[in-house]
């Protein structure tokens, strides 16, 4: 796999001819070898349908395509990453987390509405992440940013997981999420305890949570 | 009771088999099982803790956990640092208290000059009874030792938390360069005497002590 980790803020990837990567415009911070960085102006795979998808979907970040031969060095905003190895399952992140990511992941538009309908949008306008998520599916690995490290933790059916909308990462797996909402009393005259609004991971399969409530 | 652990430098889990913790509001990233969250009025310490509060400003939103399963807690990408309490008092600000045990009193002390020269105003929050503590600091925090015969002077803005028989005073380094703009950047510290340990933090908050 081509990502390793140079410390918790940097990211190394190998690259050989013939192979392709996906990152962030402007995520460069050094590289050794022939390496050439293309402003990939459809922001991804999947031809113009997919460029217009997600400029519709506003999960259009600015990406580049990186070629060639050597070894380069990615990081952003002093963020921490985190690498993610993929092996057949689907990962969703928010495109703006999503640093680099392996060119032979296929990459995809998922609206929200198609997981929990109606409150799958309340829970992307809650998060603040939008309606639309992208995903990525296939062999291969992806590195994610998140503010102040990232938790792993494991979803069984047997023990849901409850995630602070604002400290979600990414998941991966067979997961089904839902905003539940603990409103009471209590938060209607302004005095909750902050926690008003959780998303609830059911099926199997893993949450990525980082240590902040704040967006990127 | 409440079983802490860290998850890495940043990530407080809690493991809770029916009882309750006090955490700062809003301070929950995940949890399994079943957990309830409920805002503590006044820092739970019923209505006289609140009027003392609020007659402080010493502003504490705190909420009451309780539930059986693993309740994971981080503000802000802050390093969080475990503290065990075995009857003794610790006084830490309340914009560094991520959790606590249900167990342990929290109350309120007046610091006088200090408070104001660490822009946390003149009270400072107490913990007290056998349990243990979260505190976060922003950058990992040190813990100093302060013995008899070896006070500690620390930096108000630096300063975290201390438990222990300790005095504190305040100093001051104001001098003519200071008037004249031209001051060190140090014009206020905090002297530890005592027997105690003192958590400082490799950063410095806002102070007034800090831009003369």
């Amino acid at each position: 796999m081509p990502f390793t980790q140079v410390n918790s803020k940097v990211v190394q990837a190998k690259i050989q001819a013939g192979q392709r990567l996906y990152s962030q415009r402007g995520a460069m911070l050094a590289y050794s070898g022939a390496v050439s960085f293309t402003p990939d102006l459809a922001g991804g795979q999947g031809g113009i349908g997919g460029m217009i998808g997600r400029r519709v979907a506003n999960e259009a970040t600015p990406l580049m395509t990186v070629e060639g031969d050597g070894t380069v060095m990615f990081g952003h905003g002093g963020h921490h990453i985190e690498v993610i190895e993929l092996s057949g399952e689907t990962l969703y992140v928010e495109a703006d987390r999503l640093l680099a990511f392996d060119g032979q992941l296929r990459q995809g538009t998922m609206f929200m509405g198609q997981q929990g309908g109606v409150m799958g949008m309340v829970r992307g306008q809650v998060t603040g992440q939008g309606l639309f998520t992208t995903t990525l599916a296939g062999n291969g690995a992806a590195a994610v940013m998140a503010h102040g490290g990232v938790l792993a933790l494991p979803v069984t059916p047997q023990s849901p997981v409850h995630v602070d909308p604002q400290a979600y990462v990414a998941h991966r797996g067979e997961l089904q999420n839902k905003l539940t909402t603990a409103l009471g009393w209590r938060e209607m005259v302004g005095r909750g305890s902050g926690e008003g609004f959780q998303l609830e991971l059911t099926g199997s399969g893993t949450v990525y949570v980082q240590a902040s409530e704040e967006k990127l | 009771m409440a079983d802490f652990t860290l998850q890495g430098s940043k990530v407080l889990a809690v493991r809770m088999g029916g009882d309750s913790v006090k955490a700062k509001n809003g301070a929950m990233v995940a949890y399994d099982g079943q957990m309830a969250f409920k805002r503590l009025s006044g820092g739970g310490e019923g209505i006289r803790g609140m009027v003392t509060r609020r007659l402080a400003g010493e502003s504490m939103t705190m909420m009451e956990v309780k539930g059986t399963g693993t309740c994971y807690f981080a503000d802000r990408a802050s390093e969080i640092n475990l503290v065990q309490l075995g009857g003794e008092k610790l006084w830490v600000e309340a914009s560094n208290l991520l959790c606590t045990d249900g167990g342990l009193r929290t109350g309120t002390a007046f610091t006088g000059l200090r408070g104001a020269s660490q822009g946390n105003g003149l009270f400072t929050t107490t913990l007290e009874g056998a349990g243990t503590a979260a505190i976060m600091s922003d950058g990992p925090a040190v813990v100093l030792r302060v013995a008899p015969g070896m006070p500690l002077t620390v930096d108000p803005g630096a300063y975290v938390a201390h438990t222990g028989n300790l005095t504190q005073q305040f100093q001051s380094g104001v001098n003519f360069r200071t008037v004249i703009g031209e001051g060190g950047g140090e014009a206020f510290q905090i002297r530890f005497e005592g027997d105690g340990l003192v958590y400082v933090q490799p950063s410095e908050r806002n102070t007034i002590g800090g831009d003369v």
